[in-house]
This record gives structure tokens, sequence and C-alpha cells, in this order.
């Protein structure tokens, strides 16, 4: 019997079941819903609001344990990815799956019974959207992927508002755009100087199907809408002038960095600093942005 | 009834098992005892008694 063979025999550390949840995009997602939930207008109980947050990072997290049981195989195939818990081994597939089912029943029952049934159906149709129809149906078929599927991502400020209010207004739908619209431009970044791996793995990511310079156009084109997003709330009188200033400033920046990817022509990643540049500012700009849109309307407030 | 077809484990290897249940029980027994706590906090806020 080969080594692997017997690990595989071996009960699983519970650092596999954490790193199953991708405590990283988590910490993106309970930041955000963190925002929506604070800028909503409305009283909600610290400890209501505990529960709510704590219910959408056990979401988050069983997205990120169905899409690790779903991609297993395709994980396998990119450095990146190759040493988490099922590709190397050290979990079963169905120990995954059901971890995975039981924190999203668990993530939408709470959610449900102690804050309110609006977020629990938002929290639900995010799992599934993210679990089925990106991770399943569309990653592996189209180019546009992360597309449609970036609306899986932009659900939780909507739910974070939602968990206060009961009701979800025009500026959660302004939050989910900014948050929709600034995934093509993130991860299309991240495929450019990350091609090789995606194309190994048979993942149609835009670079690898319809080829860098219509990446790079794209990436232009969506920042666009994206600052447009950004900067509404401010025009329609919903923020104060420290959001408004900065977002413009932040939205001006990142077209800046979005216009000399458009202008790279390179074609290999040693060579894609502006694309580096990119993606790293992206984060930095949604964390930002999020925390004073919810500092700004906390003073308004 | 059907054997397992590993085979026995080592002495190590029981040790490596152990040491690993033990540590996702004592994880499950802070998650469970959390949720108590979060649960009768719950309870309380819902049913008003702090207003």
């Amino acid at each position: 019997m080969t080594t692997a063979a017997r690990d595989i025999l071996m009960p699983a550390e519970w650092r596999d079941f954490w790193a199953l949840t991708k405590p990283r995009v988590m910490s993106l997602v309970v930041f955000t819903a963190l925002c929506g939930l604070l800028a909503a207008p409305g009283h909600i109980h610290p400890i209501i609001a505990f529960t709510a947050i704590l219910c959408i990072a056990l979401g988050a997290g069983a997205c990120g344990a169905l899409n690790q049981w779903y991609e297993a195989d395709v994980d396998a195939k990119m450095a990146r990815t190759s040493r988490r818990p099922l590709p190397a081994g050290r979990m079963d597939r169905e120990a995954a799956l059901h971890f995975g089912i039981g924190l999203a029943a668990f993530s939408v029952g709470i959610m449900g019974v102690a804050v309110n049934w609006l977020s629990a159906g938002l929290l639900a149709f995010s799992i599934f959207f993210y679990s089925i129809v990106y991770t399943i149906w569309l990653k592996p078929n189209t180019p546009q992927n992360i597309v449609i599927g970036g609306a899986a991502g932009a659900f939780p400020p909507v739910i974070g508002w939602a968990a206060v209010t009961g009701d979800v207004t025009l500026l959660p739908v302004l939050l989910f755009a900014i948050i929709f619209l600034w995934t093509p431009p993130h991860f299309w970044a991240l495929a450019l100087f990350m091609k090789t791996d995606y194309g190994a793995a048979g993942i149609p990511m835009l670079p690898n199907v319809k080829g860098q310079r219509v990446t790079r156009n794209q990436i232009f084109g969506y920042t666009f809408p994206m600052a447009g997003a950004a900067i509404l709330p401010f025009f329609l009188g919903e923020s104060g002038w420290l959001y408004g200033i900065t977002s413009m400033l932040l939205s001006g920046i990142f077209l800046v960095l979005a216009f000399r990817v458009w202008q790279n022509e390179a074609t290999d990643a040693a060579a894609m600093k502006p694309e580096k540049q990119l993606f790293a500012f992206s984060i930095l700009y949604l964390f930002l942005l999020f925390a004073l849109f919810a500092f700004d309307r906390m003073v308004i407030a | 009834m059907t054997q397992p077809e590993h085979a026995p484990y080592t002495v190590e290897e029981t040790a490596l098992i152990r040491k690993r249940q033990a540590a996702r029980s004592r994880i499950m027994g802070v998650a469970l005892v959390g949720l108590c706590i979060l649960f009768f906090l719950i309870t309380v806020v819902k049913v008003g008694v702090w207003g």
C-alpha cells in the first residue's frame, strides 16, 4: 500500500476543514457584509448583528467547501491549488461534500430563525449561485464565467443590509453593482499573469480563449461602469463628501492602472507589472471603498 | 461483514489518528459551547429581556 493510499484513510485534521472554507475569501466576504450591515439605516442588536455576520461567514465557508469538493481534479492540475486538502489527498471528497452541505444548511437556518428570512433567502440563493451556477455550470464552460459568477461575491453587502432593514433598496443594489463590476478587472488581471496555470487545468479563462488583447480591452471597459457605480452613491446624496472625494480619487487611480494594462502588450508574465499592480490595487480599492462608505454612512447617521 | 482493505495501522499511525481525533474533538467542543452561548443570547434578545 502506498503512503498516499494510507494517508487518505487517516482522519483529516481540523486545519484541513478550515482550509476548505477558503479563509482569505471568507475574510473579504465578512468585511463587505459588515460594511453593508453598518451602512444600513436602522438599528440591529449587536448579538443579532454578530449572528448575521457569522451566518454569512459560514455560508461563504460552505461555498468554499462545495467549490473544492467539485473542483478537486481541476485543483490538482494547478500549482496554486494543488496543495489544498482534497488534491493533496489529506481528505476524502465525501467529507468535504458533507461539510459544505452542513455549513450551508446550518448558516441559512440560523440566519432565518435569528435574523430574518429575507437575508436567509438571499444567503441561500448566493450559496446556490456560487456552488451550482458558477462552479458547476459557468466556470468550466464559458470565458464569461467570472462576469456572471461575480454576482455570488456581490451578495454579502446586500445580505448585511437586509439583516438590518428586512428589505433591499437602491443603495444595497449599488453596493452589489460595485463588486459585480469590480470582479472582471480584478480576476482577469490575475488570469493574465496566471494564464499558464489556468490553461493547464483546462479552465476557459478569457486570456486562454479570446487572447490577451481582448482581455485587456475588457478590463479597461469594465473599469468605467465600476467607477460610475462607486461614485453614484455620492451623487444620489446617499453619502457624504468623505466618501464622495475618496471614491473619485480611488476610482481615478483604478482607471489609470487599468489604462496601463490596456496599453501593455507583454505576453510574458514577468513583464506584466501593470497587471500585477492592478490586481494588488483592486483588493485595496474594494477594502477602502467599502470601509469609507460604511464610516461615512455611520457619521451621517 | 466486509473487512477494510487497508493493512492494520502501525503504532505511530494509531498515535497520529488519536492525536487528530482529539484535536477535532476539542474544536468541536469549543464550537458547541460557543453555539450554546450564542443561542442563549439570541433567545434573550428575541424575548426582549434586554429591551
